[in-house]
């Protein structure tokens, strides 16, 4: 066995780590599922690539790209789930909606873009160039990726614990109750979608150094990283991290010791044994219940 | 700092289901309003008519003159009326700390003013001071209603709404939760309670409403009331009227 897959496996799990956070970060005041999160982090990365392309730093490319994809979240929000939650916050519509307007912003970027892969360079000073530590082959890029991922979900986890962070958490658990202690529900949507948006704008431009920025990116991610939240418990990013990294490592492992054809059946395998044994994911909460 | 409240006319149901019709109410500056009746005549409806979770659909909410109807329910909590809701409805999964903390979401009070709330809520309920870092979820009964009149309590309140305080709780502890109710309307906080603890309620109350199938029945001093027919018939006349 090559040890090579570690590093692969932890940065492209971090990716999915990164997609299945994006979802969460959504989920958790609105209780809605984000069917177009894989689009939003394509139009991401199709967006940051061209403003890269056309001469713009990394920075200012990822800023561009996170605040108009934030606007399209938005969108998202007052076209497609708000009306829907507004008649009935019980209804599940939305999962209709979502995936709509999902195949809308595919079929847009099918016209703007068409199907040829942009390729991204990573921001100075790391490189997708390969070398050797410890035996184990890697490159600055991946390991800046697993660093940032670790360190964006510890930042993330801190927001939670902030007044308007907790705001949230009180939403997911009782909308009724919020709403009397004066916490506007619709209010934390609406900067659930531009966030959430944006953070998947941020994850595309992320994943293109080693992905390539291409059409294909978001079918692939919504399913990876849908895979990372339910194995992590839908709602909980640590749990997120962790089951990214699960199944990255698993692809890798599943593509070197088996053969390439079955790494995605070796990590769905691995995706259905966990939540028989955990079926609401590593770190899944029983639900809240009032009594 | 004190507020009157001023309920006229007011029509209230849930789609077509019409539950409130022409309700008038008048609640004094700094009193204890109770308000009584058999299940279904419509007073948690009432309280969330004013607190902006239900809209009216005709009449007028006046707070000090202000007419709050159909406001939304965080202007109407930044306007100082605070609704505690029946069976506690806390946010389990945090601390007790957390759940006090996020009754201050939205104030505008600076530190000084915050520890004062944090100091009053726990001189009212010191328990909640010594359980503040369990979780909301593992408290008795008693100290999850201590705790949501606490949290109510951080954002000072003008008006405070209380719904089934007592409900199913040790009668020792009743009589703290109903204590605590006098002292602040010796604050000057101004009180509507709903209870069914009927004797309790009119025992610490100024005035009463009796509500019966939607519509005001009758309304007096709480002492005249509690002697008088009107009361018990309103419990045992449910379903005529």
């Amino acid at each position: 066995m090559d040890l090579d897959i570690i590093p692969s496996g932890l940065a492209a799990g971090s990716l999915y780590a990164l997609v299945a956070v994006g979802f969460n970060i959504l989920y958790r005041p609105t209780n809605v599922f984000n069917f177009a999160q894989g689009d939003l982090v394509m139009l991401g990365a199709m967006i940051s690539a061209s403003a890269i392309a056309a001469g713009l730093p990394w920075l200012a490319a990822l800023l561009a790209a996170a605040a108009l994809v934030g606007v399209i979240g938005l969108a998202e929000n007052f076209l497609a789930v708000a009306p829907i939650v507004r008649r009935s916050s019980a209804s599940h519509a939305w999962i209709i909606s979502t995936l709509a307007y999902s195949l809308i912003i595919d079929n847009l970027v099918g016209h703007v873009w068409g199907p040829d892969p942009i390729r991204v360079d990573p921001p100075w000073p790391f490189s997708v160039t390969s070398f050797m530590i410890g035996g184990v082959r890697t490159s600055s890029y991946q390991l800046a990726l697993i660093a940032l991922t670790g360190l964006m979900i510890l930042g993330i986890e801190q927001f939670y614990r902030t007044r308007a962070g907790r705001a949230v958490r009180a939403v997911a658990e009782d909308r009724d109750a919020a709403l009397l202690r004066g916490i506007d529900p619709d209010r934390l949507s609406r900067w659930s979608f531009f966030l959430g948006a944006g953070f998947a704008a941020m994850t595309g431009l992320l994943a293109s150094p080693t992905m390539y920025a291409s059409t294909q990116l978001g079918p692939s991610l919504l399913v990876k990283g849908f895979e990372a939240a339910a194995v992590g418990g839908i709602g909980n990013n640590r749990g997120a991290l962790v089951a990214g990294w699960i199944l990255g490592l698993a692809e890798a492992l599943g593509g070197s010791v088996l053969s390439p054809g079955y790494q995605a059946a070796s990590t769905f395998a691995l995706l259905l044994a966990i939540l028989l044994i955990q079926p609401r994911g590593l770190f899944g909460q029983p639900e809240a219940r009032s009594v | 700092m004190t507020a009157r409240l001023q309920i006229e006319a007011v029509d209230v149901g849930y789609g077509h289901v019409g539950v409130l019709e022409r309700v008038s109410l008048d609640i004094p500056a700094g009193a204890i309003v109770a308000l009584v009746g058999s299940n279904g005549a419509g007073k948690s409806t009432l309280l969330r008519a004013v607190s902006g979770l239900l809209k009216p659909s005709r009449g007028r909410i006046l707070l000090d003159g202000a007419d709050i109807a159909g406001w939304r329910p965080d202007r109407i909590v930044d306007a100082g009326v605070l609704h505690v809701a029946e069976g506690r409805r806390l946010f389990r999964q945090q601390s007790v700390g957390d759940n006090l903390e996020l009754g201050l979401y939205g104030s505008r009070l600076d530190r000084a003013g915050q520890t004062a709330r944090y100091r009053l809520v726990f001189e009212l309920f010191p328990i909640l001071a010594e359980r503040r870092q369990s979780r909301a979820g593992v408290l008795s009964g008693g100290q999850q209603q201590m705790l949501a009149i606490g949290q109510a309590l951080m954002r000072d309140p003008r008006v405070l709404m209380l719904d089934e305080p007592s409900l199913g709780l040790a009668p020792i502890i009743v009589d703290q939760v109903l204590d605590v109710i006098v002292r602040l309307r010796a604050a000057g906080t101004t009180i509507v309670l709903v209870e069914q603890m009927v004797e309790r309620a009119l025992e610490i109350a100024d005035y009463a409403y009796v509500l019966q199938n939607g519509r005001v029945a009758g309304h007096g001093p709480a002492a005249e009331l509690a002697t008088s027919d009107l009361v018990r018939n309103a419990y045992i006349g449910a379903g005529h009227g």
